[in-house]
Order: C-alpha cells, then structure tokens, then sequence
C-alpha cells in the first residue's frame, strides 16, 4: 500500500482577488523506500505540493492520505503531533535552531517525542555520524558550513523516525560538492534504511540521482518517470503516467 | 533541555538583553529606593505618633473619647496595672493623666499640654530620658516639673526657674500649684515641643484632685503585630466595664488616611514608572519575537507544540525581567542599607515643613522585605502582560507565512 496518496488536490491562492491555480487536481501515489524528486519550473507548484503533504498548508480541494490517515482537515494540535511523528522536514535553509549545537538540533526532536534519554543520545550520536558529523556534535549552525547545516538538518528530519522526508530544495544555497555530498548521504539513508525521501529541486545532477522524477508544470503533474530499479543507467527513464491536463 | 533554549535565546543578542536587563534593573533600584524611604519616612511618623502621643493600645474611660476631660478619668492602681500586664503578649504597661492647663513664668503665659507620668515606665516606650537636653527627671512627689524646650523659650524660663500651673482639676476643683523646672527636653514633635510639661503622676493626681485616677493606661504588646489581639482580648476582659480600648489606628484616623493617601500616590507613580518600562520590555519582545517567527514555523512544522514554544518564550522573557529584578534587588540594597543606618537629615526649608507636620526631620529609609516582595510582584504580573503578544503571535502564527519570513 502507498504511504502517501493525494487524491485530486487543488490549491488557489488569493480566490477573490487575481486567482493563482498553484496546485491542479494533483493525484499520486508514493511507496515506501522511494526517492523521489519534483522538478519544474519556478512558480510550477512544488513547494505548494511539498506543504501540502508535510500538512503545512490546506488544499481547496482534494486531501491527502498518509498510512491510511487523512491529514486534511485535523486540527491544528493533531496534526502537529502526526507530523512529529511521521514526517521529517528539510527546508531550504535556515532550518536549525540557531543557539542549539548539532547534537542538540538533532536530540530536540527526540525530546519532544518523549523518547528515552539514552536512546535520544544513542540515536543523535548514530545519526551525525552517519551524515559525516562525528567532530562537529558540539557546533552551533552558526560555525557550520551550509552543507554541514543540511546535512544536521537531514539528521534531525531522520531522528524521529519518520515514514518519509520532505525536503524543498535542499540544496538550492550549497556549492556542487555540498550538494552531491548531501545526496550521498540521502541515498545512504534511503538504501541503508530504506527511509523514504521526496525533494524539490532545479539542479540537474540532483534530478539525475533521483530514482522517481515527478515533474510539474503551472500546478500540475506534467510527468512521472521511474528509473528501472536494478540499473543506474542513466538513459533508463520509463514513463509511469502522465497526470497532465494542461 | 527547554529552559536551556530559553536561556541561550536571552544571550543571542547580548548588548540587547543587556539594555533590557539594565533598564529592569534601573527601575526596580529606582523604585525600591523611593518605595522604602517613603516608608522609612512613614515609619518614623507612625514610630513617633506612638511613641510619644498616643502608644499602641489605650485603655481609657469610655466617655473619655467623646469628652477628653478629667472628669472621665479612671481609677488605677497596682492592681489594676498587674491585672493588665499579665494578658499573654502584653510587654508593659504606662498610666498617664493628662489635661490642658495654663503655665506662667515670671512674664508670660501660655496653655500647655500637662502630662503626669511614670518616667521609668514611660523611658520603656520612648526613652524620655534621653530626650532631656538640660538638668534632670523628677523623682515621684518631688513637687518638679520637665517641660519641653519650645515652651520654655516661650515662657522665657530655665531650669531652676520655678513655673506656675493654672487650671482645673476634677469635678471641677480649683487647680494651681508652683513648680521647680528641673530639667528641659526636645520633643521630636513640634506641637508638643511647645507646650509640654511632664509631673510626675502622683504629683498631677494630686494638683488636679484625681487620687489613683488616670486618663489613660498604654499597653505596649510584645511585638507590634500583636496589637490587634492584645486590644480583642482587652476589649472582651474589659466588656462589662466602663472601660474603652483604641489602637493606635484608631486613634489618629487622619495620619492614617494621609499616609494611605501618600502611598496610593507613590504606587501610582510607580505604575507609571512600570508602564513605561513595560514598553520597553514589551519593544526587546517584540522584536525579539518579529525576528525569530521563521524560527518559530520551522519549530511548529518538526512538531513542536505552540503551547510549548509559548511557555519557551515566556520563559525568556521571564528570564530576563528576573534578571534585571535580583540585579536591581542587588544593586538597590546599597542605598536603603546605607541610608538606612545614615538617614537623610532634612535640612532648611525641608526641616520646617517637615516639623510642621510632627515628623522628625530625618529620613532614614526601611528595610522591609514587604517592599521588595511588592516590586518582584509588580515586575512578575508586568511580565506575564507582555507575553501575551508573543503567546498569541505563536498561538495564531501560520506555519507557511513564518517560514517564508
Ligand atoms: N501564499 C501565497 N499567496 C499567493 N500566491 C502564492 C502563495 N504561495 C505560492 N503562491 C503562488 O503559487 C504558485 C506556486 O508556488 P510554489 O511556491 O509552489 O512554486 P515553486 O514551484 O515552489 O517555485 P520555486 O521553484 O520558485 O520555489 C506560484 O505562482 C506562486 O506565486
Ligand atoms: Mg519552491
């Protein structure tokens, strides 16, 4: 079964004024362990489209599911605690709690989970690690670089365990190898631990790692293409369905 | 792991917290310095109203309050006195009689306010003795007279000079008798200082006809917040007598009300001296709060509860005023402590108004914990009002309008 499904979703911003149809009668489906971008152009709906499912922002029309939950239309206490739980946000930038260190960032989220205080430690010290971090526990954001910051970012978004990742561009502020890094440690996760990711962007090379390329043109689907598992080859798109209605 | 944001939050932007703090702090100093001279000043009015005029409790005939006469004198004697000194938390006990006379020296004559006193048991409440400026106390029955500075000027008399008490006793009776001054004393009150003369009891009783009769009987409590039972319980024994009991409240309505009056000013003065400090906290929250809503949505969209990000922010912003508060508690003990023990001598124009009024012109500042408890309350419920704007901003803040900030 999929972990997240949209069911004709709509979004207009400013109905009585100049109407922007941000989101068009969005349908999808996503299975657990996918890594999964949404590409289009500027102003295409992908942030809306990433909100939407995080939960952030409320669709016109449509809903969206989420391990069989619908989290359209809970209210506002609820859903903050199934997002807790269930969804892990990466943002563009600026993401961290500034006066907070690495470590501290990533065992917040576990704290406000309730978690066990040696398991938070366990988790938080398991996680950095991994992203590459084990000598910069004790850093503020501040002293970190904007690849490093992301990388704390994907560390917190993973320490609560959630069902997947939401990540809006993230890696729109960082140099090249930042961002192939980043990815690196995103595949990582995602073969390793089968976490389930789905992410914005504009870089080409990011779109060529993705294994699912869900691109969006003025609020709709205009292609969804899935690499063939086994391979990496690059030429190996296959188209899946084509939502567009534009 | 919350109070540890909340902390590191106050230092993120030092040289602000800092200005925040230290106009906390400037306001509490500055306040707690007005609140306890004023006080002080108070105390001293109240210390010496009691002390020299009217003691804590009276016991007095009940028609005594409505016609302060000598007629309405009543009897006392040992007995009497033990019967009330042995009330549990009653110190000690002072029969005065009292009455309005004339006194004449060689050229000129004057009313005066004559007292007829026990000077060991009076000095217990007041330390009389110390208060003489010349010559001696009157032993009882020694047919010598104290009297207070200001009248002795007026009646152009020194000690040794003799001084003749007109008037009358009671029922009535003729009163007239001649009198050695043996000593001259400052009463700290001017309107006492210049008419005063002090006889010893048994010689008063005797000059006014009133044998083992006194006007008024103080009862001196063991600690002053015992006056109020001290009085039920005299009330209740002295119920099927003829006898009326007062505190001191009772007695003089008029310095009670004034100094009622005085403090509701101050307090209202200090509630504008903490609006204006509010906005000034309120200028670092809110700025504080502007600056950190992107903050604040990423923290609601990982899942943190609004009430929870409240409860941070209040916290910092509570951080902050408790901070400025003890620093000002710290910093504000100086002066009262210095001033306590060193009080500010009125001097000039001051001296005279001051007088005028029947206070010492001293003004030594209060050391009481009740002022400084006032403030920390001011500040705390000052504090409280001004998180309401960063706790409603958090409580309606739309996650997708802070992120985008
Ligand atoms: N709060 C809003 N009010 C009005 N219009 C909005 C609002 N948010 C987004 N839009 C509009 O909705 C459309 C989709 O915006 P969205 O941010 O989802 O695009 P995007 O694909 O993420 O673009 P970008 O690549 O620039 O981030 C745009 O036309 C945008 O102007
Ligand atoms: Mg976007």
């Amino acid at each position: 079964m999929a972990i997240i499904t949209t069911q004709n979703l709509s979004k207009i911003y400013n109905p009585d004024t100049i109407p922007v149809h941000a989101l068009r009668d969005v349908s999808l489906e996503f299975e657990e362990g996918e890594f999964t971008t949404v590409r289009g152009p500027s102003g295409s709906g992908k942030t809306t489209l990433l909100n939407m499912i995080g939960g952030l922002d409320i669709p016109n029309e449509g809903f969206v599911e989420i391990d069989g939950t619908r989290i359209t239309g809970m209210k506002d206490r609820e859903l903050i605690n199934f997002r807790l739980n269930n969804i892990g946000f990466v943002f563009q930038a600026y993401n961290l709690i500034p006066v907070f260190t690495a470590y501290e960032n990533v065992s917040f989220i576990m704290l406000l989970q309730k978690r066990e205080k040696s398991e938070m430690k366990e988790r938080a010290e398991e996680l950095l690690t991994a992203m590459g971090l084990s000598k910069k526990f004790d850093s503020r954001p501040k002293q970190l670089s904007g690849g490093e910051q992301q990388r704390v970012a994907v560390a917190r978004a993973l320490a609560s365990r959630p069902k997947f990742i939401l990540a809006d561009e993230p890696t729109a502020n960082l140099d090249t190898d930042s961002a192939m890094n980043l990815l690196d440690m995103m595949e990582k996760m995602n073969k390793e631990e089968n976490v389930t990711f789905i992410f914005s962007t504009h870089d080409q090379r990011v779109i060529d790692r993705a294994r699912r390329v869900i691109t969006m043109v003025d609020g709709a689907i205009d292609k969804d293409e899935r690499k063939s598992p086994p391979s990496k080859g690059e030429s190996e798109l296959s188209e899946q369905g084509d939502d567009s209605l534009s | 792991m919350y109070l540890k944001l909340a902390w590191r939050n106050i230092w993120r932007n030092k040289r602000r917290t800092l200005i925040t703090v230290s106009s906390i702090m400037f306001a509490v100093v500055f306040a707690l310095f007005l609140e306890s001279l004023e006080k002080g000043a108070h105390d001293v009015m109240i210390e010496n109203m009691t002390r020299f005029h009217t003691g804590y409790i009276q016991v007095q005939d009940y028609r005594f309050e409505d016609e302060p006469s000598l007629d309405n004198a009543f009897y006392y004697d040992d007995s009497f006195s033990v019967r009330v000194r042995d009330f549990e938390l009653v110190e000690y006990t002072i029969p005065r009689i009292e009455t309005f006379m004339l006194a004449a020296g060689a050229e000129v004559t004057r009313g005066a306010f004559v007292m007829g006193i026990d000077v060991d048991r009076e000095d217990q409440l007041n330390n009389l003795k110390d208060r003489l400026t010349e010559g001696k106390f009157f032993e009882p029955g020694d047919g010598t007279a104290v009297i207070s500075e200001g009248l002795a000027s007026r009646l152009n008399l020194a000690v040794g000079d003799s001084l003749v008490l007109l008037g009358q006793g009671r029922f009535g009776m003729t009163a007239s008798g001649l009198y050695e001054i043996s000593g001259l004393l400052r009463h700290p009150t001017r309107e006492m200082n210049n008419q005063l003369v002090y006889l010893s009891l048994p010689d008063a009783q005797w000059l006014l006809s009133a044998d083992d009769h006194i006007t008024a009987l103080l009862v001196t409590p063991s600690r002053s917040r015992n006056i109020e039972p001290v009085a039920e319980q005299l009330r209740t024994d002295f119920k099927d007598e003829e006898l009326a009991v007062f505190t001191w409240r009772e007695m003089i309505p008029e310095l009670v009300e004034a100094l009622e009056f005085d403090r509701a000013q101050s307090r209202l003065m200090m509630g504008i001296l903490y609006v204006v400090i509010g906005f000034g906290i309120f200028g670092t929250i809110l700025t504080m709060t502007l600056e950190r809503m992107r903050e604040f949505g990423i923290l609601l969209s990982v899942g943190m509860q609004r009430i929870k990000l409240a409860f941070v922010v209040f916290i910092e912003t509570f951080f902050i005023t408790i901070l400025g508060v003890l620093a000002g508690f710290v910093l504000g003990l100086f002066p009262i402590l210095y001033f306590h023990f060193n009080p500010i001598v009125l001097g000039g124009n001051m001296e005279e108004l001051v007088a005028e009024w029947g206070i010492e012109p001293v003004m030594p500042t209060a050391l009481s914990p009740e002022i400084f408890i006032w403030q920390g309350m001011m500040v705390f419920i000052l504090t409280t009002i001004i998180c309401f704007y960063p706790t409603i901003k958090i409580l309606t803040l739309k996650i997708l309008d802070a992120s985008k900030a």
